[in-house]
């Protein structure tokens, strides 16, 4: 281990070598921008607002690298070839790499640097992100919030300032089902009553706090991000819906102590539809292929079901969540960089996207479109998002591993038999740590 | 008591050659002549007054060059060492130019690195100055006596004759200290500052904390769970190193013994099988492993079909559907160790068959002769000699079982998920050995204080161990015994 550590510094060294062999050019132009620093701020304002139209073309090459997910690699290459031709006067040198849009936080805060000029990456990484610095802010925001849908323009601003540009909105989760063997998807009882009759089983990934929060969001009870870096939980309380949250664990316990439930890892959600055990699962458009394969003529997909809380059927809600794409601060041609990510992300592009991939857009105009209306996965999405929360900027990075936690304990059946108020005590606590 | 006389004797030498070293030191600079004297300042000096020009010029040369190198690069960064930084680094983005204004900002990893790099380098500069001093005396001396001095030429070729050794030697400690000592002054010296997430150069500085890091590793509070974590996973990491070393040691040689055997047919067949699980490299094994006993893998399958898991679930020992081979902290920590005697065992056996034919026969006949059975013979001649031959390796078996990343997280990662909230808040996990525990702090939560200041405990843990088992377990007195 002390190995990986010293790599890390053998790197850092490195790459500190290189940037002390070019320390001279760069102080240079460190030099000028101090004193126009100020004066920058405000044309930056002013040509903001003049709308970037297209951009002053200079002779030298604009070298880019572009980070996209493996199965997007065709696509992002006929996109950045469209792009090229809409820029004729300008010579580019564009390199498309492969990263995958959960990993593209922890690759690219290795080392911001050497990191890729645009990148693509899922909505909850942004908070760090913008922390580390990586993150260059919009500068066109009004095409960006105009032109994408409402909540994926939440998503993406931190304090006030849009950090990215929405490329899709399909990062949720919602219900597929067997219509044959499910009769009634709309309460987690009915559903799991119908696969035991069917000798079938009814998944959901409860050791994660992207999925087992639904639950919470659902009864009304909300995440928020502290100053410290902690996160606020209110689901040791009661909501403001007057839900108390031990019913709601009590509600998750219940379907997980139903024989008919199976806790599912995360991540493992395409291989256990596979194994056509199940007859209903929770799980996002990723699987929509895997869903339509194993339930055959039975495919079918609506918003998640009620659960049992105190007596009472309540609504589960979920987290809605957006892809992103990103430009990195560290760019040495960052102007083209952003020019560039809003042409991946512009409704010809999404249109594209959806048209290759089934992703569902972010983009207004694209998701009003009959084709996105007919598919059945990105319907049920969209009904879901009514209760979807935007978790992004509302949790920090210590809310994933008690919540796992917290779920592990819940899919279990809660072995120890813990106090289930003593449960979400210890989990509001540890979230709540700061990180300091 | 002589022993102890004889162990001390290297640290009082080498504080006695230090001593030397001064003492020689000032008396070059009191009782040299003027070109000696010279020497403090253009180091080179002293060997041009006894005609030795192209050797003053190059050690004046590395004088210029440390001069520079410590007045344009090194001192900027040692001023800053203190603090680690100030200045932030703000970006303004420039429509005209389509480029970000970056300010002069202050880099602290960048400060530490440089900072301890260059005093690291000042500090054997001045070391090499004061030797100088020391042989442009001698030389001095030597001149005074009327003795040969040495030319260019014959210099150098001393280098490739008597002082080859030095020549050798050169480059290898140049790469020590390049990439492993100075590196692990960097780390170590992480652990007193507040480099983590929210301190991340280049967008934000980190500074000096002293302390804290290990304050808040050994305590327990209501917001800061690292003292429960450290004690629960220092516990499992020695337990681990313990079970998986002797596991695999008594494993290796009881198969060995069970190969050798006079009834054991084609032993070669049977060497050859063994080893063969050596030939697939360990991770593949391991991620397969970790499949297969996965909740919903072949191994539960199989264990469903034929009745066991409901046969567990009867009389207690599990509470799912399925048998929690690596989810459960028992049954995870049961599975891993019989893993790693099943990936382990192969390389004992090799090593334990070489010893095994090395045992003298007579040994064993005249034991029998005497009425020794075949227990007796193994516990009384076989283990012994085993233990002899082997007890390094044993040693470094265990501290390398303390730091065996692979098969712990290579068959846990993204399986196991701890139920104890505690752990969970400082990202531990039952299963966790320290070396685990500090890549996760680093590759996911980019924790580098804590990870840094668990590398220090593993180093002291690993350094402790080591000392004892070689001073205590692995006495030289027993050599006589087999001669």
């Amino acid at each position: 281990m002390k190995k990986k550590v010293l790599s890390m510094v053998l790197c850092a060294s490195m790459t500190a070598a290189m940037l002390a062999g070019c320390g001279s050019s760069s102080s240079n132009t460190t030099d000028t921008s101090d004193s126009s620093a100020s004066g920058s701020a405000d044309t930056a304002a002013d040509s903001a607002s003049n709308e970037a139209a297209s951009p002053a073309a200079s002779g030298e090459t604009v070298t880019l690298r572009v980070w996209a997910a493996e199965e997007d690699q065709t696509l992002t290459n006929e996109l950045v070839e469209k792009f090229k031709e809409a820029n004729p006067d300008q010579s580019f040198d564009i390199t498309i790499g492969v990263e995958s849009e959960a990993n593209a936080k922890d690759d690219i805060l290795v080392d911001p640097e050497a990191a890729a000029d645009v990148f693509a990456f899922a909505s909850d990484q942004i908070t760090d992100l913008v922390k580390a610095g990586v993150l260059q802010p919009v500068q066109d925001t009004d095409t960006v919030s105009s032109e994408n849908a409402a909540g994926s323009v939440e998503a993406a601003t931190v304090d006030g300032t849009l950090y990215a540009y929405p490329m899709s909105a399909d990062n949720g989760y919602f219900l597929y089902y067997d219509s044959t063997v499910v009769t009634d998807p709309s309460s987690w009882d009915a559903i799991l009553a119908d696969c035991e009759a069917a000798g079938k089983k009814a998944g959901m990934v409860f050791a994660s706090g992207w999925y087992n929060a639904g639950f919470f969001y659902g009864a009304g009870f909300t995440t928020a991000l502290n100053e410290d870096g902690g996160t606020a939980l209110d689901w040791n309380g009661t909501s403001p819906d007057g839900i108390a949250g031990v019913d709601v664990v009590q509600g998750m316990l219940d379907i997980a102590n139903n024989s008919a439930f199976l806790p599912i890892t995360d991540g493992d959600t395409a291989n256990q539809i596979a194994s056509g055990s199940l007859a209903a699962i929770v799980s996002g458009t990723w699987d929509s292929s895997a869903a339509q394969e194993a339930f055959g003529d039975g495919y079918a997909a609506t918003k998640l079901p009620t659960f049992t809380c105190a007596g009472e059927q309540v609504q589960m809600g979920s987290v809605a969540g957006y892809k992103f794409v990103g430009v990195n601060a560290n760019s040495e041609y960052v102007g083209w960089a952003m020019e560039l990510a809003l042409f991946l992300t512009n409704e010809e592009s999404q249109a594209e996207r959806f048209d290759q991939r089934e992703i569902g857009p972010s983009n207004t105009n694209v998701s009003e479109s009959a084709e996105v209306q007919e598919n059945v996965a990105l319907a049920a999405l969209s009904a879901q998002s009514a209760y979807g929360f935007v978790q992004d900027g509302t949790v920090g990075s210590g809310f994933w591993d008690p919540t796992q936690t917290f779920g592990e304990i819940i899919a279990q059946g809660n072995p120890s038999g813990t106090d289930l108020q003593e449960l979400l005590d210890n989990l509001v606590e540890s979230a709540a740590q700061p990180i300091e | 008591m002589n022993k102890g006389k004889v162990k001390a004797n290297p640290a009082v030498e080498f504080f006695q050659a230090i001593g030397r070293f001064f003492k020689e030191f000032g008396e070059a600079v009191s009782k040299g002549d003027a070109a000696v004297k010279a020497s403090l300042l253009v180091t080179g000096a002293g060997y041009w007054r006894r005609k030795q020009i192209v050797k003053g010029i190059l050690v004046t040369l590395l004088e210029l060059g440390v001069i520079l190198y410590t007045c344009f690069i090194g001192l900027p960064y040692m001023g800053k060492l203190g603090t680690l930084g100030t200045v932030e680094r703000t970006m303004v983005y420039n429509p005209q130019t389509m480029k970000n204004e970056v300010n002069d900002y202050d880099n602290s990893l960048l400060i530490l690195l440089f900072g301890i790099i260059s005093l690291c380098f000042l500090i054997v500069a001045i070391v090499l100055w004061m030797a100088n001093m020391r042989s442009v005396y001698r030389l001095q001396l030597r001149a005074e006596q009327g003795k040969h001095i040495n030319s260019f030429k014959e210099d150098c070729s001393s280098m490739l004759n008597d002082k080859f050794h030095f020549t050798l030697l050169a480059l290898p400690v140049l790469g020590v200290i390049i990439f492993n000592i100075m590196p692990l002054i960097v780390m170590i010296c992480i652990a007193f500052t507040n480099y983590d997430t929210n301190h991340m150069p280049p967008n934000t500085l980190f500074t000096w904390t002293g302390l804290a890091n290990f304050k808040s590793l050994f305590t327990t509070s209501l917001t800061s769970t690292f003292g429960y974590t450290f004690r629960k996973v220092l516990v499992w990491t020695l337990l681990w190193a313990v079970l998986a070393t002797f596991t695999t040691y008594f494993g290796g040689i009881i198969l060995a013994l069970l190969i050798n055997s006079k009834v054991t047919k084609g032993k070669k067949i049977w060497r050859t099988i063994f080893v063969a699980s050596i030939s697939v490299p360990q991770f593949v094994t391991l991620l397969l492993l970790r499949n297969f006993f996965a909740n919903t893998g072949i191994a539960n399958t199989f264990c469903a079909n034929i009745g066991l898991t409901d046969f567990l679930r009867n009389i207690g020992l599990i509470s799912t559907s399925y048998i929690p081979f690596l989810t459960d902290p028992t049954w995870a920590k049961i599975t891993i160790v019989v893993i790693n005697i099943w990936v382990g065992v192969p390389y004992l056996m090799l090593i334990a068959t070489g010893v095994l034919i090395n045992i003298p026969e007579e040994l064993k006949e005249s034991a029998k002769i005497d009425g020794a059975n075949a227990f007796q013979i193994f516990r009384k001649i076989t283990m012994p000699y085993m233990f002899f031959i082997t007890g390094p390796y044993l040693v470094t078996q265990f501290t390398a079982n303390i730091n065996n990343f692979n098969v712990i997280y290579l068959l846990t990662q993204d399986v196991y998920t701890t139920t104890d909230q505690k752990l969970a808040a400082s990202w531990g996990k039952e299963i966790d050995l320290l070396v685990t525990w500090l890549y996760r702090l680093t590759s996911e939560q980019y924790n580098y204080k804590m990870a840094s200041v668990i590398g220090i405990c593993v180093f002291v843990v690993c350094a402790v161990i080591t000392l004892f088992a070689f001073n205590f377990l692995i006495k030289g007195d027993k050599e006589e015994t087999f001669r």
